[in-house]
């Protein structure tokens, strides 16, 4: 009997088999759903709608000047030119929006000779269109004015504060509203080095700190001098990544395996991120052990104060509100479009999101959802005060999606203004918020013992006025009675 | 009776040294034993409407990981470890107490923390963020309580002297410590031969 049944299984098991074998190869377009998620305030991963799908993939070979080379920056000024800087090929790759490619920059005049770049890491394009290249193999930052010409080139800057050996090579570069460049190289634990309009060399902001593993910090105390010169120093993590926002403050990811992944510099080089939400942002808060936590190596802030970043580990992309609430995930390692290799810059485009993959060279273009638009729309008009249209967009976010917790908080806020105190609280307490649920109960506290206060006195002072008189009206009855037993 | 039977408990919380030497040599002890039960019980009831029905600010609670049966377990269970790792330690360390006379002047301990904390779940409702306070303060105060006639308690019911009682104190949390530690033992070995045997069995059905 029992091998009859196993037969059968096997016999319908080989002809599934045999049907997916006589199906087509799936085509690489073809769509893949990685499932998106969110982190609830328990810390449970809870399945999300896509905020962004991949639309278009950009091939160097598409182009006209050829493939890319291990591509590993990426640049979009306002008007939504598109900088790839080709770092294989030595170049700097230039695109219009509708990502037909422009220009090409792979050399520069500098006092009649034509000089050429070796593998440079990073770009960065001012307002005017003035193109800031970090040419790593040369040691230079070589700033070029729109037209491709030289203004000037900062080289390895004189400082006390440096080694004598000290090799500048510069990985990433951001210019701030006052011209000031910010660089930040390999080797440098001090932070970013500052430069001046004139490309002087400033100083140092915003070092990480020092991280100490305590059983490390034991067997250094128990060994001896010679064994610790041996031993690995401590030393702060380098920065992997960073960008500045409309308003010069600089947003940089580092290696640390700390809840300040991420940070906020203002120009002292104090990190003034808001951490607010449920969780740190730190990418993912569950992974598998193998993995490991999220290594953050790419950055890029948008208006309402949304920052993305970038994780190498499982290619995922992870975008933060300002109050640090996780608005969606996105991304994924793999094969099929929408799935990257080798992820190493990420770039938004008002609401798409490009994504730059180094060895296969090419470009994801992701575009918003219909979720994604509503949470972004919710989000931008919460900031810019428009709580009315927030709160519609919440709302319908909340439709989407009833898991979005941080939406409810949204909600809560417009009720609150409204003076719908105990929707409010309601609301706040579907986001868990305690702090401004307490807000908006004490305003709904006060509002009810307003209407009750008049009538809950009055019984209050008529029943207190009724005992009295109650008492002494037995008293004087027990003493009459006293005396006439007397 | 009754009327004593209800006020016996606050009389003992106000006045531990006299009303644990009562509970010990005075009283019925049929009737101590009714008493203890309703105030385990009530205990019990206290700790699971706390974790329902506390106010929003106090108690974050996570609907899937509450269970009503298993906070009768975080009642009862360390209760009875209590009980049962001083009565072994003290029969050895000349103890006067019975089992009996441990549970009921442990459980008679326990009043404080039902009469602060259980209007507390009520009114913790009515409470904001910067008047919670209160309700750590209280609970905070229930607990002390609780532990001070504890301490009585037990010093009382072994007729020992203070630093006596706090040294069998001590000892007590560590064999409380131990027994937690073999009963862990004792059942994950029950569920390996559990799975040993199922997995034995398993075999056998798929083999023939």
């Amino acid at each position: 009997m029992n091998r009859i049944k196993i037969f059968s299984k096997l016999l319908v098991v080989s002809m599934i088999f045999s049907f997916m074998i006589h199906m087509k190869p799936i085509s690489a377009n073809a769509h893949v759903d990685v499932p998106s998620y969110n982190y609830s305030f328990w810390g449970d991963s809870i399945a999300a709608p896509d905020a962004f799908k991949a639309a278009t993939l950009i091939q160097g070979d598409d182009l006209k000047f050829g493939a890319f080379k291990e591509p590993n920056d990426l640049f979009v000024t306002e008007d939504k030119t598109i900088y790839v800087m080709d770092s294989g090929n030595n170049r700097v790759v230039i695109m219009d929006k509708e990502f037909k490619a422009l220009d090409a920059i792979d050399s520069f005049e500098n006092e009649n000779k034509t000089e050429t770049f070796s593998n440079p890491q990073g770009i960065y394009v001012t307002e005017d269109k003035h193109i800031f290249i970090a040419d790593t193999g040369n040691n230079r930052v070589v700033h070029l004015d729109q037209h491709y010409h030289l203004v000037g080139i900062i080289e390895k800057p004189e400082s006390e504060l440096l080694k004598e050996d000290y090799v500048f090579q510069p990985i990433r570069v951001v210019v701030d509203n006052a011209d000031r460049v910010y660089v930040m190289a390999a080797g440098v634990f001090d932070g970013f080095m500052e430069f001046n309009v004139n490309g002087e060399f400033n100083t140092f902001i915003g070092a990480n700190r020092v991280q100490i593993d305590p059983i490390e910090l034991l067997w250094k105390r128990l060994s001896t001098q010679a064994q610790r010169s041996q031993m690995m120093m401590f030393i702060p993590t380098e920065f992997t990544n960073l960008d500045i926002n409309s308003e010069g403050f600089i947003y940089a990811t580092n290696g640390d395996d700390s809840s300040d992944k991420i940070k906020k510099l203002n120009a002292r080089g104090t990190d003034i991120l808001r951490r607010e939400g449920y969780y740190s942002p730190i990418g993912d808060i569950r992974y598998p052990h193998d993995v490991g936590p999220s290594r953050l190596i790419d950055i890029d802030v948008t208006d309402s104060e949304v920052y993305s970043v970038l994780d190498s580990k499982q290619g995922r992309i992870f975008t933060y509100n300002g109050d640090g609430h996780l608005m969606y995930v996105f991304g994924g390692l793999g094969n099929q479009i929408g799935l990257f290799h080798t992820p190493v810059a990420i770039e938004r485009v008002d609401d798409s999101f490009l994504v730059l993959d180094k060895t296969v060279g090419e470009i994801t273009v992701f575009r918003e959802t219909d979720y994604g638009h509503t949470i972004n729309e919710a989000n931008r008009s919460y900031y810019q005060g428009d709580e009315e249209k927030a709160f519609q967009l919440y709302k319908k976010a909340i439709e989407l999606n009833a898991n979005l917790e941080f939406a409810y908080t949204g909600i809560g806020k417009a009720l609150l203004r409204q003076g719908d105190y105990k929707g409010a609280m309601e609301n706040f307490k579907q986001s868990l918020d305690q702090k401004n649920y307490s807000k908006a109960f004490l305003l709904y506290r006060k509002e009810l013992l307003r209407d009750y206060f008049p009538a809950l006195m009055t019984i209050i002072l008529v029943s207190a006025i009724g005992m009295i008189g109650f008492r002494t009206y037995r008293k004087m009855r027990k003493r009459k009675k006293g005396i006439a037993i007397e | 009776m009754n009327r004593e039977m209800i006020k016996y408990p606050f009389y003992l919380i106000v006045h531990p040294f006299n009303g644990f030497w009562d509970l010990k040599y005075e009283m019925n002890k049929r009737m101590n034993l009714i008493i203890s039960f309703v105030i385990l019980f009530s205990m019990v009831v206290t700790n699971i409407l706390s974790t329902q029905y506390s106010g929003f600010l106090v108690n974050i609670y996570n609907p899937n990981n509450m269970n009503s049966l298993l906070e009768i377990l975080y009642v009862l269970v360390p209760l009875l470890f209590w009980c049962v790792a001083n009565w072994s330690l003290t029969t050895l360390m000349d103890g006067e107490g019975k089992f009996i006379e441990i549970f009921t002047s442990t459980c008679f301990s326990l009043t404080p923390l039902i009469i602060i904390n259980f209007p507390w779940i009520w009114l913790s409702n009515f409470v904001s963020m910067q008047e919670t306070t209160f309700y750590y303060f209280s609970s905070t105060f229930a607990l002390l309580w609780f532990l001070y006639l504890l301490f009585i308690g037990n010093m009382t019911v072994h007729q020992f002297a203070p630093m006596k009682s706090v040294g069998t104190i001590l000892l007590t949390i560590l064999a409380m410590g131990f027994m937690a530690f073999l009963c862990l033992l004792f059942f994950s070995l029950i569920q390996q031969i559990v799975a040993f045997f199922h997995v034995i069995y398993q075999e056998i059905v798929i083999r023939y």
